[in-house]
């Protein structure tokens, strides 16, 4: 290898989890270190290049006008753009807010509305190509690497898209819409975590997204046969990735 | 071969005896979502249990396993195969679950011979016992796996009241119990494990009719029956297919599996992996460019019942063998017996 791969880390709006999920990569970060340069992360470095990316990995998703900019710049100084963890794919959590007419959830916070200027949320996506994803809220670090070292590879990478349910019954879980009648989103929800919540008897609230073909209004009347009611539903498949193409019929649109 | 009785009360001695040479793995809660777990004392152990949540095909075929390790340097290419060769003793395994496993013995060993199944398989002893107590979702007479055991086991225990019935199905058995002072079993032992497998099989309340099943379902393909149940209304108050894979992970004569590697960060080592799949999943029927032979939810959930039917290329090693693990587990409630009858015909949906 030549010159090492440059790799630039940008937030937009999200809670900045998926960065420090890299961070967290502490046993093996100068291993990282050694492969690639990480060029841009103003989260963790003084200095900062701004001339060009081989990879990016964008955080969060695009809530006003000049993040639209922003991230059309990005993507044009980058070869291989990765929308990082749920907010950059579908605009996640922060999305929540796309259900509430815009002034009314201006004002909820601002006092004087004048001053800001809003957007829907929306993943990255919507603006600019994505060349990779990485599901999860935040994006898993086992993932992550994945990704990192198939781009060195030259390989893809191997990121299965099945649902929560197979890892939870991997780790010989019973389970729990079967046999503790709970609300688990599990069945529409792509892997990743290694079932940590089911594992733990929590059902899964849907973080890493919908899997690669949900069946979401089976789940939905499943929900409602236990017992659950239409708001509750909704909320369930608003909560992550409302506004994913999966979620949005049974998240309210 | 030879038959004793042990008195319940005394049955950490026969533990304690297995334990001396193996690794023990038995049921550890009871009821119907119990699990195969270590056992190391007479506590842990409940006998008492309907079913498990995955059954003791983990044990040769696990969720997730390592092949082997391998190793590019100087232009030097090694492999380190990973051999588990652990002594284990399984017990309580009940007589569908028997059976699943000699389903897979014969998979794993007719047309190709998996070392990995194989090396771990030769290296178990099955302690099994025949069932008195049916889970509400077990079908195994009709599959002619149950609810007794006629071969397979290297011990048989039958629960008789105070006592269990001890048969000895191998000289692995046989040595086992060597030393332990088991009381010879008598004929009116015969006489109650008799008439209690009888109770027994009164008992279930499910049944499959497979007379002819893997033909029928092979000139049903294009029944509606396999629409509703991928998108539709489903059969007899079950909800559609949510492809969630869970009633073949959880099937013991399902043995699908995917191969990849993992490299290292150093890029020069890595290790090959073998992890469970389902066709019940999308990306099982992918190919190179994406494309993808069962992309249809109906195609798939077709797939697999056909394949538990009998009536896929994995014929009778990968048939069912009633246990009704997938039943209990499928959260759209979606049930294979009631799917046989819709494709008989004797069935309205
Ligand atoms: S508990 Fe949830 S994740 Fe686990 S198998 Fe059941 S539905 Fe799937
Ligand atoms: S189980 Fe569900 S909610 Fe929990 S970490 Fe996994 S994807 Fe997220
Ligand atoms: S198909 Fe269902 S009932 Fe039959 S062996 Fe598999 S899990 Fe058990
Ligand atoms: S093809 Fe057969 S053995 Fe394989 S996962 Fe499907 S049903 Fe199970
Ligand atoms: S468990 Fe039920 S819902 Fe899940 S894939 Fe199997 S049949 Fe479909």
């Amino acid at each position: 290898m030549n010159e090492k791969p440059k790799i630039a880390i940008f937030k937009f709006t999200g809670c900045a989890g998926c960065q420090l999920e890299f961070l967290h990569l502490e046993e093996i970060f100068l291993d990282i270190l050694e492969l690639f340069d990480i060029s841009y992360w103003v989260m963790v470095k003084r200095d900062n290049d701004e001339t060009g990316w081989d990879i990016s990995l964008v955080e969060g998703g695009i809530s006003t006008p000049e993040e639209i900019e922003e991230i059309k710049q990005i993507r044009m100084k980058t070869k291989f753009l990765v929308a990082f963890g749920d907010c950059a794919i579908g605009g996640c959590i922060p999305s929540i807010r796309n259900w509430t007419p815009q002034l009314d959830a201006e004002s909820q916070v601002y006092r004087d509305t004048s001053v800001i200027q809003s957007t829907k949320v929306f993943g990255i996506g919507e603006y600019v190509k994505v060349d990779a994803i990485l599901k999860g809220c935040p994006a898993h670090r086992d993932t992550i690497v994945e990704l990192l070292k198939s781009a060195l590879l030259e390989i893809r990478p191997r990121l299965r898209q099945h649902p929560v349910c197979v890892e939870c019954k991997f780790r010989d879980n019973a389970c729990l819409i079967t046999s503790k009648k709970m609300a688990c989103m599990g069945p529409v929800t792509s892997a990743g975590c290694g079932a940590i919540c089911p594992s733990l008897g929590r059902e899964c609230e849907g973080c890493f997204g919908p899997m690669s073909n949900p069946n979401t209004s089976a789940l939905a009347s499943i929900f409602k046969d236990l017992g659950f009611n239409e708001k509750d539903i909704k909320r369930k498949f608003r909560k992550y990735a409302g506004m994913s193409p999966e979620f949005r019929k049974e998240a309210g649109h | 071969m030879n038959s004793y009785n042990i008195e319940k009360k005394d049955m950490n001695i026969l533990l304690d005896r297995f334990l001396e040479d193996y690794k023990v793995f038995g049921p550890t809660r009871p009821g119907a979502d119990s699990t195969f777990d270590e056992i190391t004392s007479i506590k842990q152990l409940h006998l008492d249990y309907t079913s498990t949540v995955l059954p003791p095909k983990k044990f040769f075929h696990p969720p997730k396993e390592t092949l082997f390790s391998f190793e590019l340097k100087n232009d030097k290419f090694t492999t380190k195969e990973s051999i588990q060769d652990k002594k284990i003793l399984i017990l309580g395994i009940h007589p569908c679950d028997v059976h699943a496993i000699l389903k897979l013995d014969k998979f794993f060993s007719t047309d190709f011979s998996d070392t990995y199944y194989q090396n771990r398989r030769k290296n178990t002893v099955l302690v099994a016992i025949n069932c008195v107590e049916p889970s509400e979702h077990s079908f195994c007479s009709s599959m002619g796996t149950g609810p007794y055991l006629d071969e397979g086991y290297d011990i048989l225990l039958t629960d008789i009241g105070t006592k269990y019935l001890v048969e000895i199905g191998s000289k692995t058995g046989q040595k086992l119990v060597e030393g332990v002072n088991l009381r010879k079993a008598t004929e009116t032992d015969f006489h109650e494990k008799e008439r209690r497998l009888k109770l027994m099989e009164k008992k279930i309340k499910k049944f499959m009719n497979t007379t002819w099943l893997p033909r029928i379902a092979r000139e049903n393909l294009d029944h509606e029956v396999w629409l509703d149940l991928g998108e539709h209304g489903g059969v007899d108050g079950s909800f559609p297919c949510l492809s969630c894979g869970s009633c073949s992970l959880v099937c013991p004569t399902c043995y699908c599996y995917d191969v990849y590697d993992t490299m290292d960060l150093s890029l020069i080592s890595g290790t090959r992996n073998r992890e469970l799949d389902s066709c019940q999943l999308l990306e099982y029927g992918e190919v190179a460019l994406g494309d993808n032979f069962r992309r249809d939810r109906k195609d798939r959930i077709r797939h697999w019942m056909l394949c538990k039917f009998g009536a896929a290329a994995g014929g009778k090693n990968s048939s069912c063998v009633g246990c009704g693990r997938c039943i209990r587990v499928c959260p759209s409630k979606i049930d294979l017996t009631e799917v046989a009858k819709v494709i008989r015909g004797g069935k309205q949906r």
